[in-house]
């Protein structure tokens, strides 16, 4: 048997891919520089769709090659090119300013990789004797840090581009933890979220574009002088 | 017996004339890279020559430890070059210490690096020795970290049982926990040889500068101790994170098939993690001062990361 046909090797590259992309989220919190950023998320996603083809080859599941290729052609190529096109069209700051300090936001974001450890742990069950359960454990872990790491991006950052940015990476949470316990959701299910966040991305662009229009900044603290 | 001595001895003349051919290699690469010509790798040795011939200029206010500091620098990094495996996992003094011992001697070099810049009390030598202070701070808890890593997967802190165990366990360069530890202490060499996100090793003309800054008052014989030390010690760090993460070819004994085939993949690891380095180097800006210790938490996270994932994982 080839090496490429073992399943434990399958499972090796499945976690090496993982805490990649947990290692590039935690790049995304400690980087300044927002076209960097879009490029680390282009990055993410691009393992996000190695996970994706990964598992679909080792469990002979072909309709996940059909998730993992609308995740690079939507998740790698589009949105990346769609952002950046964004940012050069509305000349805003290249830099990100965080509320928390960087070196802060880091110690936090390895905070809430532990407590994804420790929720991920009460689902384990070894004893079960499911591979599923097993193959699951580390994914898991990484898919509800990424979760975690995402809604304290979204809190910490000021500017629309950026939360829309924290929103993807969310997202990408969700898709590992779906792809990693379920080997994928329906192929209805994947179109509809990849349909939704296509138009989120859009819908918030648009508005990005108009707030920077009204306020001349796209902070979207500002946005409280609505207030009548 | 005398086989101990014998590979002590060779270890030694491989340590010290392996170390400036490295950061030739490194400076030439970085050089083509860039489109240049670049000096030639052989420059370093012809630098050492020059310097060792020249006179020295010693300042008025200097005190017995601006002579003692190149000395201990340099012999501290020559010790640690004996207690970490090369070619062969048996190195020669693995008995006289472990992980430990090759951390914090490096450490007393730098300690004493850093007085020798306060001792003359120019200006940019305090500079230079409270940066690299502030920075070795930083780096030792991410360094340590990432070590511990490494040391929990072998069940020991000796670096010649590590290497032998990270050659038992095949598959174990894949486990997510071994390249966290790996990023961390990427960084961490970076930080610690002073290469660019963190400091410029190509210029003594910037404010921003910080080895350079320690060792601006050092010339002839003095100055050449002090660069082989530099040059031997990012040669030990670049040792450390090739063989006790990928110990590929590694021999675990001493005949000479296996020394042969060791020293083959020792050296095109070396030349594989200098281009790595390199183009770090070429790829990014120098950040700004303030900005390190943010460069540094990101590899102490790592750091941590991979420590929590070896029990987790």
């Amino acid at each position: 048997m080839y090496f490429y046909q073992d399943p434990e090797f399958g499972e090796r590259m499945i976690t090496l891919m993982a805490a990649l992309v947990l290692v590039l989220q935690i790049a995304m919190v400690g980087q300044r520089y927002l076209v960097t950023n879009i490029r680390v998320f282009a990055a993410q996603s691009f393992l996000l769709a190695g996970i994706a083809t990964t598992i679909a080859y080792f469990n002979k599941a072909p309709h996940i090659y059909f998730a993992a290729a609308l995740t690079f052609v939507v998740k790698v190529v589009f949105l990346p090119w769609f952002m950046e096109r964004l940012v050069a069209k509305v000349e805003i700051r290249q830099e990100i300013e965080p509320l928390i300090n960087v070196p802060l936001s880091v110690l936090i974001s390895g905070c809430l990789t532990i407590v994804g450890y420790v929720v991920a742990e009460s689902f384990y069950h070894p004893e079960a004797g499911i591979t599923a359960a097993t193959l699951g454990h580390n994914t898991l872990a990484v898919a509800i840090a990424l979760f975690l790491i995402g809604f304290f991006m979204m809190i910490n950052r000021r500017k629309a581009v950026t939360q829309v940015l924290a929103l993807l990476s969310l997202e990408n949470g969700l898709f590992l933890a779906a792809i990693s316990l379920t080997y994928g959701m329906p192929l209805i299910v994947e179109l509809g979220v990849f349909f939704d966040l296509l138009v989120a991305t859009m819908v918030l662009g648009i508005l990005v574009y108009r707030i920077r229009e009204t306020f001349d900044s796209m902070d979207v603290s500002k946005l409280r002088r609505l207030r009548g | 017996m005398t086989s101990i001595l014998l590979s002590a001895a060779l270890q030694l003349l491989f340590v010290l004339m392996l170390a400036p051919l490295v950061s030739g290699v490194i400076k030439t690469l970085k050089a083509r890279l860039q489109m240049r010509l670049g000096p030639g790798i052989f420059q370093p040795y012809r630098d050492l020559y020059k310097l060792l011939r020249k006179g020295m200029v010693i300042p008025e206010t200097a005190s017995w430890i601006f002579s003692a500091a190149p000395l201990v620098v340099f012999s501290t990094a020559t010790l640690v070059g004996l207690m970490i495996p090369m070619i062969s996992a048996e190195a020669p003094l693995s008995l006289f210490g472990g992980v430990l011992a090759v951390v914090y001697l490096l450490g007393l070099g730098r300690f004493f690096l850093a007085l020798g810049g306060l001792d003359t009390g120019s200006s940019f030598g305090g500079l230079g020795s409270s940066r690299e202070m502030t920075i070795s701070a930083l780096a030792e808890p991410a360094m340590m970290l990432a070590i511990f890593t490494v040391a929990l997967s072998a069940n020991s802190t000796n670096l010649s049982e590590v290497a032998r165990s990270a050659i038992g366990q095949s598959w174990r360069f894949l486990a997510p926990s071994q390249m966290l530890a790996f990023a961390a202490l990427f960084v961490v060499l970076i930080a610690e040889t002073g290469r660019i996100p963190v400091d410029n090793p190509a210029t003594h003309l910037e404010l921003t500068m910080i080895h350079e800054a320690m060792i601006l008052e050092y010339s002839g014989p003095y100055l050449a101790l002090i660069e082989w030390g530099a040059w031997i010690k990012q040669l030990i760090l670049m040792t450390l994170l090739i063989n006790s993460f990928y110990p590929f070819g590694l021999s675990t004994d001493l005949s000479p098939a296996g020394v042969a085939v060791g020293l083959g993949s020792y050296l095109l690891k070396l030349v594989l993690l200098s281009s790595l380095i390199v183009l770090v180097e070429t790829t990014n800006a120098k950040m700004r001062l303030f900005r390190v210790p943010e460069l540094l938490a990101v590899a102490f996270i790592l750091g941590a990361l991979a420590l929590i994932s070896t029990f987790l994982f």
